[in-house]
């Protein structure tokens, strides 16, 4: 299998005037293409920070972060917005639906930008809206929708490019936890059909959908956990930010 | 993204907020408009000049006397007693690209016809001076030589005067009697101009004619002329009449500063000048109104940066570069004030027919002006919107995103 994410020694440092914040303090992982990842950690972990990273929606102070092979933290920022368009699907927790915005319209937005024509998108995001269950839905606001028809608006922009990686930000943490569910299932689907999804989650329960549980705390990887393979491989490598430690995942 | 759905999607963000919209396109809207209605009555009522300066003849050539600089009052009758009837027969005589050099003698005085008793300014003249004037006889006939000669005792009405004198009666054949000061004529009205109406230098129209001989020698008892007015031999031998008539004056005067050659041309000129000043002038003020309106639309884009600070994080988490955001921003910002300047246009427009109506000049709006009002409407959009543009296109996506 091909690595699709390869964090390495990544530190991110935030300047608030007189006091520093160590948010990541050097983490490195590895993940592969294909699999169903949750980094878990409590709030102030450095979980979101890891996740708008990865999503090339920000860079790290040091290390580097490679996506299907490409480093994305040394890329211009021109380069950035495509590797976001074009590999990456964001799932946010409040949804982050343009709210003047039909959801069929909200799901070409990503195509739109990827340059795709007029019909095209049209014809492809009515068949994303579908595939989520939406298909009765097209030309709702996200006002007239539910939580969960939010959520599944969203999830079908992330895949509106097919993306190399689903990045899903607490995609259950607006919702009920029966809508919550419906949700974690439709992401298990995707995985299912050989999508790469990472889930950022301060919920055990959400975590445990995924095949593997990074545990992150204070800034750095504190355990690195299989589950659907039954074995439970505990984080051994280092935890400072110096030395050879963080290749965790590595195998 | 393509330059036509960035477009799409800026239009769908100004619908989205329509009174947001028209109000901060107000500004533009009144600019355009003032600047629109400013230029139009500027150039209708050039329009209006140059036909009153084009109606008073072809080629005319008016030599007036000046009062030489720093004499007094005594002098300057000095001067007007050097103008006289001889030197306009030798100017016509002598001259060769000047024609018709009418002498003519301006008073003011009571004309009386029965009961009606009416002011009118009493000129005497020769009889080419319709020739020289552009101006036509409806009823009877003008001043002929032998009235010069024969110093008779007629007279020709303007329409207006006409009328105040003898309402709807015929007048030519009957007599009326000219006051001037304490000396009274009785004089016969041989004919009626036609009407001319307002014109440069009054209202030809409540003017009358006689012979100059008459004038002179019965009422006024001068040997002196107001002025002259002579034509020159066509419009391109103009330059040259005026030479003549100056270098033929400066030798019977002796200097050039008692007299003043004025052409239709410079009239022309200096009118066209006068008046394209001014409303380049009022156009300016106007156009400060731009000015402001394109600060108003600044403002609002700036709020409406700050307000979508969200969307724009979302655009940027699905791939929107940093120019497709600045695009769409500065495209937003240029169809305000664009569809302001089209606003503004046909309310300028309106603003110009009416005036127009009102002024009596037709309201026109150039092509001239349109292309102006509209370019600098849209530049305005461009330059103030700029700034906004480029602070949306460069708020950071992860803090765009967890903006509330």
């Amino acid at each position: 299998m091909a690595v699709m994410f390869a964090a390495r020694e990544v530190r991110k440092v935030y300047d608030m005037g007189t006091v520093q914040v160590h948010a990541l303090r050097g983490v490195s992982f590895e993940i592969e293409q294909g699999e169903m990842v949750a980094i878990m950690g409590p709030s102030g972990s450095g979980k979101s920070t890891l996740m708008q990273i990865m999503g090339a929606l920000d860079k790290p102070t040091g290390g580097a972060v490679f996506l299907d092979g490409e480093d994305i933290t040394t890329a211009p920022d021109d380069r950035l917005a495509e590797i976001r368009n074009r590999k990456i699907g964001f799932v946010f927790q409040q949804f982050n639906l343009l709210p003047r915005l039909t959801a069929v319209e909200n799901v070409e937005l990503p195509l739109m930008y990827a340059g795709v024509g007029r019909a095209e998108r049209r014809r492809r995001a009515i068949e994303l809206l579908e595939r989520v269950g939406l298909g009765h839905r097209l030309h709702h606001r996200p006002n007239e929708l539910s939580g969960g028809q939010k959520q599944r608006v969203a999830i079908a922009r992330a895949l509106a490019n097919n993306p190399a990686v689903i990045l899903a930000d607490e995609p259950t943490g607006a919702l009920d936890s029966r809508t919550g569910a419906e949700i974690m299932a439709l992401l298990k689907e995707l995985h299912a059909q050989g999508n790469t999804v990472v889930i950022v989650t301060h919920d055990r329960e959400i975590a445990s959908h995924a095949e593997r549980i990074i545990h992150i705390r204070d800034g750095l990887i504190v355990e690195d956990e299989r589950l659907s393979a039954g074995r439970k491989k505990p984080y051994t490598a280092g935890d400072g930010p110096s030395g050879q430690g963080g290749s965790g995942a590595a195998s | 993204m393509s330059v036509l759905d960035t477009i799409r999607t800026a239009i769908h963000s100004l619908r989205a907020n329509p009174l947001r919209s028209i109000l901060s396109m107000l500004g533009i809207i009144i600019g355009v408009a003032a600047v629109v209605s400013v230029v139009s009555i500027g150039t209708g009522g050039q329009q209006q000049v140059l036909a009153n300066i084009g109606q008073l003849g072809s080629n005319l050539i008016t030599v007036m006397p000046r009062v030489p600089r720093g004499t007094a009052g005594r002098v300057q009758q000095d001067v007007r007693s050097m103008f006289t009837v001889a030197m306009a027969e030798d100017m016509e005589r002598l001259l060769p690209d000047v024609i018709n050099v009418v002498p003519v003698v301006t008073t003011r005085g009571r004309l009386v016809a029965g009961g009606v008793n009416v002011q009118a300014t009493l000129v005497g003249v020769t009889s080419p001076y319709t020739e020289v004037m552009n101006y036509r006889v409806a009823d009877g006939r003008f001043i002929s030589e032998w009235d010069v000669s024969a110093q008779q005792p007629v007279i020709v009405l303007g329409a207006e005067l006409a009328k105040d004198l003898f309402e709807d009666a015929d007048p030519v054949g009957q007599e009326i009697i000219a006051v001037v000061g304490n000396r009274r004529q009785v004089l016969r009205v041989v004919g009626v101009m036609e009407p001319r109406g307002q014109a440069m230098g009054g209202d030809l129209d409540s003017q009358a004619y006689l012979p100059v001989s008459t004038m002179m020698d019965r009422i006024m008892k001068t040997r002196s002329v107001s002025y002259f007015a002579a034509q020159a031999r066509g419009s391109e031998r103009a330059a040259e009449a005026v030479a003549q008539v100056e270098f033929f004056l400066r030798r019977r005067l002796g200097s050039t500063d008692y007299f003043r050659v004025i052409s239709q041309d410079q009239i022309l000129e200096t009118m066209s000048a006068v008046t394209q000043t001014l409303s380049l002038m009022l156009g300016g003020i106007a156009g400060i109104s731009l000015v402001v309106g394109g600060i108003g639309i600044m403002n609002i884009m700036l709020v409406s940066v700050t307000e979508r600070t969200r969307e724009i994080g979302i655009r940027k988490a699905l791939g929107a570069k940093r120019r497709t955001i600045l695009f769409q921003f500065l495209v937003e910002a240029v169809t305000l004030s664009a569809l302001g300047g089209v606003l503004g246009l046909a309310l300028g427009w309106v603003g110009a027919r009416v005036i127009g109506y009102i002024g009596g000049w037709p309201g026109v709006v150039t092509a001239g002006s349109v292309a102006v009002a509209l370019g600098f409407s849209t530049a305005v959009g461009l330059f103030f919107g700029i700034y906004p543009a480029m602070k949306a296109s460069r708020l950071d996506p992860v803090q765009a995103l967890s903006f509330e």
